[in-house]
């Protein structure tokens, strides 16, 4: 036996998680919509990575998309609406062992949560976030959302929407610290799952758009892109995914691109026609936030209580009278 | 060969004097000519003062003084007029701390500095050059790095430099350690305190009047409050199992003597009775670690189940045997990695031979022990049965040696390479295994009486020509730094390595004043020349009889035997007065010269260097792709067919038959909410057709007309007699 001794005793603790393991309460999601698959895709890579249910958290805002941590067997936390990357980034602070999960829609990030959303970018912190973007509000029933193709009619917006829609992938590209934005699509599998394993094995803030459908609001609004994959562009790089084979033989549209090339990506997000798919950009030399910050010392009652009472030396209380 | 009886030839072959005008090179001076330039140490900026620094937050723990020097002139020296008086101010002091060194000071490096300072503001311009400026000084001055204790080379420098690295891994690993400590042990009170949280103390009023403080303590009622909270009922009380060990395991934890407590109260540091770890024999640091390995044993298991509780992952069942039968067999050299290693320090002077089967058992026990041998004599003198003398080079055969154990990490060096190599030596003392230093420290063995009335050549000098002359070549194996030799095995520390022996300039006048330079090598003959004990192996040859038939000693060693019959081989050297000879080598010496160049030459293959395999393999590789230009286009043929077969996993059957495109499906409910016995997910939660009887041709069809991407195919009915097959049919067509 030529095995250290910690090693030896959780070895004998080994155990297989098959996906099952991650499955949580049974989804309360429209049949055909999108997030049924980013779901599978998800408990995949748990299963695939063999991540320990006690060491994962799924943390979300509000919305269909956000219910989420409910459906996996694992920590999670079902947050405020547009605040999850706040709560994440926290428990990344103080749990930096865990493997961390954002999981939020068009309207939780790019509505609501937008300067949280920016300021994630900025920090950097080692998590992977998925953004349901169905441009649609779904849970509430029909509003018209950031990402909302121009001139859709919706009950916020009866005569159909004014402005046109933001890209989120173009945004956070235009954040300098972002470290990896990819985007993918819910209808094709394979690819979702490498874009997410892709994002999950990046260390640093892995943002990913994912185009989810919404059959219930918005039915064959990603019908020209679902039944036609000639207008798709599947990026391949070694760096980013690799495109498998067999996907190949479908989506012949390829494009070779380096995702350390930001300006490429730049010019490939701002493109609807083809639809990229795929990781548009990865720097791994971006420092980590809770890297920056982490404490020097150990936090025992006694050095939390000398720091007290130096900042409370500062101070005269005056007893009531 | 009528030059045979000559009396160079009968120098060179018998080693007697017989006639000519020969001379005896012993009393008067005489060293290699490549030497001329070393006369004051002081005078050079070089590896030697070296400054080692304590505490130094990732800083280097050993630089030279130069260094230290360069580094505040790169770093704080303005530029222009200015920064040239501060470099000029800054070079002096620097020089006046080597003199001081060489005249045996000694001192922290800002002692040294200001002795130096007030030793040039005593004679401030007095002596012709420029005054120094006291506010260039203190900007110098302020600049200087601090806990830094200045050693110049002497016998003991291989001691000190690695005493001085091993304490710098040691207290890294403290500080490592210690942190580590602490977190357990915190984690484990949180556990402990948690679960006394519930218990009845708790609730005691005593308890909650203490919780809430003084201020307030007249608002409640601590009776009825503990009457009420005591009532409650609170779930998951620690088992008493569990509680004791936690219990036990923190008390192992405080109890461990093998690092200094670092964590006192409030913080301070708090040094206790702790262990040696440093020897100078091998039998007692082995004894040493024999006698602490039970307790070892039982911090190791101490530190393991700490991290299971904390992580809620010990389960009695399986652990309870498992560190109830873990003992130190089981203990690996990963297990020991957090604790200190030992270190021994050899000398030349402890029993050799009893120490040689001690050391070969230290370095192949597998442990974390360090052992510094150094080496004070490294051309040894052997005696053999006719009562003959010969040389033999020791120092590299105990690293060589060495080099036949698995997991041992090497460092063969002298002394003068210390610094360059030093890290190097701290990687040898934090890898995890056993390492061998072998340093050879400059010195000749004893001095004989004769020899102690020539001036001694300084101690560095003998260290660093040992290196250059092969007769210690640095080299380096690092088990730890790759799988291969080629990681591990580094020769590239020595001078000009893809030569046999270095060559360098050396300038010299003739009596006219006319400058002459030529390239001349520094071999292993040079080397023996230095060390006065073998200064009858050379003889002189005045000017006037040089001739054609002497040949540099470089030269010489490569001629066959008919070439070299009647040849003889001589060296460079100078005497006191810096006039430069010819000196004419016996041949046992040149023998013996030859021996060290075939070690050398081995030494380089092993690291890479003019490798015979590699020489091998590479014509054979040559004259392969010469001959079959073919087959590597055949080659990558193949790796095409590779891929392509891989695009063939997913086979489309027949029309007739149903089926789904598993691998596309995007799990989103349709079908499974059509028919659930029918359509079931696989393991990775996509859909495929599991029973067909378990529904009718209608559902396959309805369920084939949901799937957005289009990927379930009804094939043809299996049951004849549905009804509205015919329709049916019709609606499945586009899907098949
Ligand atoms: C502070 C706050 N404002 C508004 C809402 C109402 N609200 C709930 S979900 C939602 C939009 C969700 O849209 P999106 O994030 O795109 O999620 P989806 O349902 O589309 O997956 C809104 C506005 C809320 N819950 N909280
Ligand atoms: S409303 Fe839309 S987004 Fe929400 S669950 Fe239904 S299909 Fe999905
Ligand atoms: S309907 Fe299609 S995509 Fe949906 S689960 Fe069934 S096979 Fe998969
Ligand atoms: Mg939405």
């Amino acid at each position: 036996m030529s095995m250290p001794i910690a090693e030896c005793a959780l070895r004998l603790l080994e155990e297989e998680h098959p996906i099952d393991d991650y499955k949580g309460r049974v989804p309360r999601w429209c049949t055909g919509c999108g997030d049924n698959a980013i779901l599978a895709a998800v408990q995949r890579l748990c299963r695939d990575e063999q991540l320990a249910p006690e060491k994962t958290v799924f943390v979300s805002g509000i919305g269909c998309s956000s219910r989420f941590p409910h459906y996996m067997n694992t920590y999670g936390f079902h947050g405020l609406h547009g605040r999850a990357m706040p709560v994440a980034q926290g428990i990344k602070m103080r749990r930096p062992d865990l493997h961390v999960f954002v999981v939020t829609g068009d309207g939780d990030c790019c509505s609501i949560g937008t300067a949280h959303w920016i300021h994630a970018l900025r920090y950097n912190m080692n998590m992977t976030v998925l953004m349901h973007d169905n441009g649609i509000y779904g849970l509430t029933k029909n509003q018209a959302s950031p990402t909302s193709p121009q001139g859709l009619k919706s009950k916020t917006t009866p005569s159909g929407t004014l402005l046109e829609p933001i890209n989120p992938v173009s945004v956070s590209l235009g954040i300098r610290n972002a470290s990896f934005v990819a985007q993918a699509v819910d209808w094709i599998p394979d690819m979702l799952y490498d874009i997410i394993e892709a994002a999950f094995h990046h260390k640093g803030f892995s943002f990913v758009r994912i185009l989810q459908r919404c059959p219930e609001f918005l039915p064959g609004r990603f019908d020209e892109w679902v039944k036609d994959p000639s207008r798709m562009l599947l990026l391949n790089h070694d760096d980013g995914v690799k495109v498998r084979p067999e996907l190949g033989k479908v989506y012949q549209n390829l494009e070779q691109h380096d995702p350390s090339d930001r300006n490429r990506a730049r010019e490939i997000a701002s493109t609807y026609h083809p639809m990229p798919v795929g990781v548009l950009y990865r720097n791994q030399e971006m420092p980590c936030y809770e890297d920056l910050r982490k404490p020097d010392r150990l936090y025992t009652p006694d050095v939390i209580k000398s720091v007290l009472e130096k900042e409370f030396d500062q101070f005269t209380i005056h007893p009531a009278a | 060969m009528n030059q045979i009886h000559s009396p160079m030839s009968t120098f060179h072959f018998t080693g007697q004097i017989s006639g000519g005008d020969l001379f005896e090179i012993g009393r008067r001076g005489f060293q290699p000519a490549l030497l001329s330039g070393y006369g004051d140490l002081s005078k050079l900026r070089y590896d030697f003062p070296l400054v080692l620094f304590k505490e130094g937050n990732g800083a280097p723990c050993i630089r030279s003084l130069c260094d230290v020097v360069s580094e505040i002139l790169n770093e704080s020296a303005p530029t222009g007029m200015e920064g040239e008086r501060l470099r000029k101010s800054a070079l002096r002091l620097e020089e006046a701390v080597r003199v001081l060194v060489r005249d045996g000071n000694k001192g922290s490096l800002s002692e040294l500095w200001q002795q130096a300072e007030s030793n040039l503001l005593s004679q401030n311009g007095g002596d012709g050059t420029p005054k120094l400026d006291e506010e260039i000084l203190k900007t110098i001055r302020d600049a200087l790095p601090e806990n830094g204790e200045v050693i110049d080379y002497d016998e003991d420098t291989p001691e000190k430099v690695m005493s001085h690295a091993w304490n710098t891994v040691q207290e890294e690993k403290a500080r490592k350690f210690s942190l580590r400590l602490d977190e357990l042990t915190l984690k484990l009170m949180n556990i402990l305190k948690g679960d006394s949280m519930k218990s009845a103390t708790a609730f005691d009023p005593d308890a909650l009047k203490s919780a809430v403080g003084s201020s307030y303590e007249s608002a409640f009622d601590f009776n009825s409050m503990s009457d009420i909270l005591g009532t409650a009922f609170v779930p998951g009380a620690l088992p008493e199992k569990r509680w004791r060990r936690i219990q036990s395991v923190l008390s192992t934890l405080k109890a461990q003597k093998f690092f200094p407590s670092m964590s006192g109260k409030n913080g301070k540091k708090r040094r206790e009775n702790t262990q040696t770890y440093i020897f100078d024999h091998c039998a007692p640091a082995m004894e040493a670690f024999r006698l602490r390995l039970p307790k070892m044993v039982s911090l190791v298991k101490a530190m393991t189940i700490a991290q299971l509780e904390i992580e809620s992952r010990y389960r009695e069942a399986t652990h309870d045997p498992f560190f109830r039968n873990y003992d130190e067999r089981y203990l690996e050299a990963d297990d020991l990695a957090m604790l200190p290693a030992y270190l021994i320090c050899l000398r030349n002077s402890t029993d050799a031979k009893a120490e040689k089967a001690d050391l070969i058992e230290v370095l192949s026990s597998g442990l974390p022990i360090k052992v510094l041998a150094q080496n004070d004599d490294i051309v040894e003198q052997l005696s053999i049965a006719s009562g003959k003398l010969s040389f033999g080079v020791r120092g590299s055969q105990l690293a060589s040696m060495a080099l036949g154990l698995n997991d041992v990490f090497i460092l063969q060096a002298s002394g003068a390479d210390l610094y360059r190599m030093h890290q190097s030596i701290l990687n040898g003392l934090t890898h995890r295994g056993p390492a061998l230093f072998s340093v050879y420290s400059g010195q000749s063995g004893k001095r004989t009486r004769t020899a102690k009335n020539t001036p001694e050549k300084p101690l560095y000098l003998r260290a660093a020509a040992a290196t250059d002359s092969r007769a210690c070549p640095v080299f380096v194996y690092d088990p730890g730094a790759g799988d291969d030799w080629e990681s591990r095995f580094l020769v590239d520390g020595n001078p000009q390595p893809e030569r046999d022996w270095p060559v360098y300039e050396f300038g010299y006048e003739d009596k006219d004043m006319q400058r002459f330079s030529e390239m001349i090598a520094f071999t292993f003959v040079d080397f023996v020349a230095m060390d006065d004990r073998y200064g009858k192996r050379f003889a002189g040859v005045p000017r006037s009889e040089w001739n054609d038939l002497m040949v540099p000693a470089s030269t010489f060693m490569e001629l066959d035997d008919t070439t070299a019959a009647g040849k003889v081989p001589y060296i460079l050297m100078i005497d006191e007065n810096n006039d430069l000879h010819r000196v004419i080598v016996e041949a046992r010496l040149i023998q013996a010269a030859r021996g060290c160049q075939e070690m050398w030459q081995n030494l380089r293959e092993l690291g890479g260097i003019d490798n015979s395999y590699a020489r091998k393999a590479l014509a054979a590789e040559k004259e392969n792709r010469e001959a079959q230009p073919e087959q590597i286009a055949a080659l990558s043929d193949d790796v095409e067919t590779d891929v392509e077969s891989v695009s063939e996993e997913f086979t489309a059957p027949s029309s007739d038959e149903p089926y789904i495109e598993t691998p596309r499906c995007t799990t989103c409910e349709e079908c499974v909410e059509i028919n659930n016995k029918m359509f079931l997910y696989d393991d990775n939660k996509q859909a495929y057709i599991a029973d067909l009887n378990a529904g009718t041709y209608k559902q396959l069809v309805q369920a084939a007309e949901s799937c957005q991407v289009a990927i379930i195919h009804p094939g043809k009915p299996i049951n004849p007699n549905e009804p509205n097959l015919k329709e049916l049919m019709a609606r499945a067509e586009s899907f098949n």
